[in-house]
């Protein structure tokens, strides 16, 4: 078999564990990416993240619900843990870094999670505060690690409410750093009010989002790598 | 949908007891498309790999269901105890306890544990849902500890109030965890063993089944 050939099967092996959410053959496919030599972040980007991109579309489509992208998750994760020690960081022009929670008196984090899970793919070094999150600890958070971004998550309104405050404190300390909420009760308009940078409604859009953000990373990863031929 | 033969084969593999239920009513909007419960059950007292031996038969519960076409999702033995993963988080959404009643294998007993005619609370659950369409067994919809309060009795930190269960009425308490996890506590304190496990020795039906409880009435 031809390497190109080879190399394709490994990254469709990459996708189809994540779409089925089968850990082994992430592992597996992991495992034979690097020893076939092929460059982790391809096998990344092409392989777990174009799986996960399809699931957010079974999403969509209601052919997945939510144990199902857990599930799939855990099968990204699986391979992410064997490839990512071998990826060289991205140069795209950020710190990289990330610091995520859910807002005091919120203990749901599922859509936390998933944009979570998304930074860890796109190689940001993720500071994760947890769930139920006393609004200081992000803005102090944000001050120790000099986190390019800062995402607020929430499910219940009661607990929304917190947002501007962190925010507007954040913004004081450092106008610079990207913020971005989340969750059920946040809209467009919500997080242009609270002085956001950006939003995503719930688990599967949160998913979304984040996709999103990962493609554009790849883009501009993929135009620096044509650049520098 | 016949759910016999996937019985016949789990046994085959070392299943004691295994039962399909209907959960609808007990699940929340994330999982209902799983509306169909399988109730795994072993009668190996606290042996070392009995989690393991239940994880085993739910890994075979689930290839049997792909191969036919449909979806699951198996929440292990010790789900309160997983914590790593992102699925860990819809472990709370199921107990082990529906499951069971709901396959009919069983009614919440006076010690708040599930108690199975002829192993009483001695056995270990674990529970894969599916979306497969099963013909549902007939539920447990009440309780059949009667007028026996040994465990009433004998309980150490005087947590089980003696309440009989019935599915109509599920948010009253039977028994008062806090009591109980109080008592767990103060014995490691004092460097004892913190389990307890006597409103399961003690209970009639855990040691000789239907016959023991014949013999308390």
């Amino acid at each position: 078999m031809s390497d190109e050939a080879k190399k394709k099967e490994i990254l469709e092996k990459l996708r189809n564990g994540v779409i089925q959410y089968d850990e082994d053959a992430c592992k597996e496919g992991a495992q034979e990416a690097l020893d076939a030599g092929i460059d982790p972040n391809e096998a990344i980007f092409d392989g777990l993240v174009s799986g996960m991109e399809e699931v957010g579309r079974l999403f969509e489509a209601q052919e997945y619900f939510v144990p199902e992208i857990l599930m799939c998750a855990d099968a990204l994760y699986a391979g992410l843990a064997l490839l990512k020690p071998h990826c060289k960081a991205m140069d795209i022009g950020l710190k990289g870094a990330v610091v995520i929670g859910t807002v005091e008196g919120d203990v749901h984090d599922i859509g936390k999670n998933l944009v979570k899970m998304m930074f860890d793919v796109a190689g940001f070094t993720v500071y994760d505060l947890g769930r139920d999150v006393p609004l200081d600890q992000f803005v102090e958070e944000q001050l120790r690690t000099d986190s390019d971004l800062v995402c607020l998550s929430a499910m219940m309104t009661t607990s929304m409410v917190g947002m501007p405050k962190v925010i507007e404190k954040i913004k004081a300390k450092n106008p610079d750093v990207m913020i971005m909420i989340g969750g059920a009760p946040t809209s467009k308009e919500l997080a242009e009010k609270f002085g956001a940078d950006g939003y995503a409604e719930d688990a599967s859009n949160a998913l979304k989002e984040a996709i999103k953000m990962v493609s554009f990373l790849k883009k501009l990863r993929d135009e620096k790598a044509a650049k520098s031929k | 949908m016949d759910s016999e033969p996937l019985k016949k084969f789990l046994k085959e593999n070392g299943a004691t007891l295994v039962g399909v239920g209907d959960l609808t009513i007990a699940l929340t909007r994330e999982i209902v498309h799983l509306n169909r419960g399988i109730a795994l059950a072993l009668n190996r007292g606290l042996n070392r790999d009995t989690n393991e031996q239940l994880m085993r038969l739910q890994q075979l519960t689930e290839d049997w269901l792909k191969e036919k076409g449909f979806r699951s999702f198996s929440v292990p033995p010790d789900s309160d105890r997983k914590k790593s993963k992102c699925i860990t988080r819809l472990y709370h959404l199921i107990s082990h306890k529906t499951a069971a009643t709901c396959s009919g294998l069983g009614w919440i007993g006076k010690n708040g544990l599930l108690i199975n005619g002829d192993y009483g609370s001695k056995l270990s659950w674990a529970t894969v849902l599916t979306d497969a369409p099963f013909k549902p067994d007939i539920p447990t919809v009440k309780s059949e500890c009667g007028a026996c309060e040994l465990c009433v009795k004998h309980c150490p930190s005087g947590a089980v109030h003696g309440r009989l269960w019935s599915r109509d009425n599920p948010l009253r308490e039977i028994v008062s965890y806090e009591k109980c996890i109080s008592l767990k506590k103060k014995r490691s304190i004092f460097d004892e063993k913190p389990n307890c496990g006597l409103c399961i020795t003690i209970c009639p039906y855990s040691r000789n089944g239907e016959n023991g409880h014949k013999m308390m009435r």
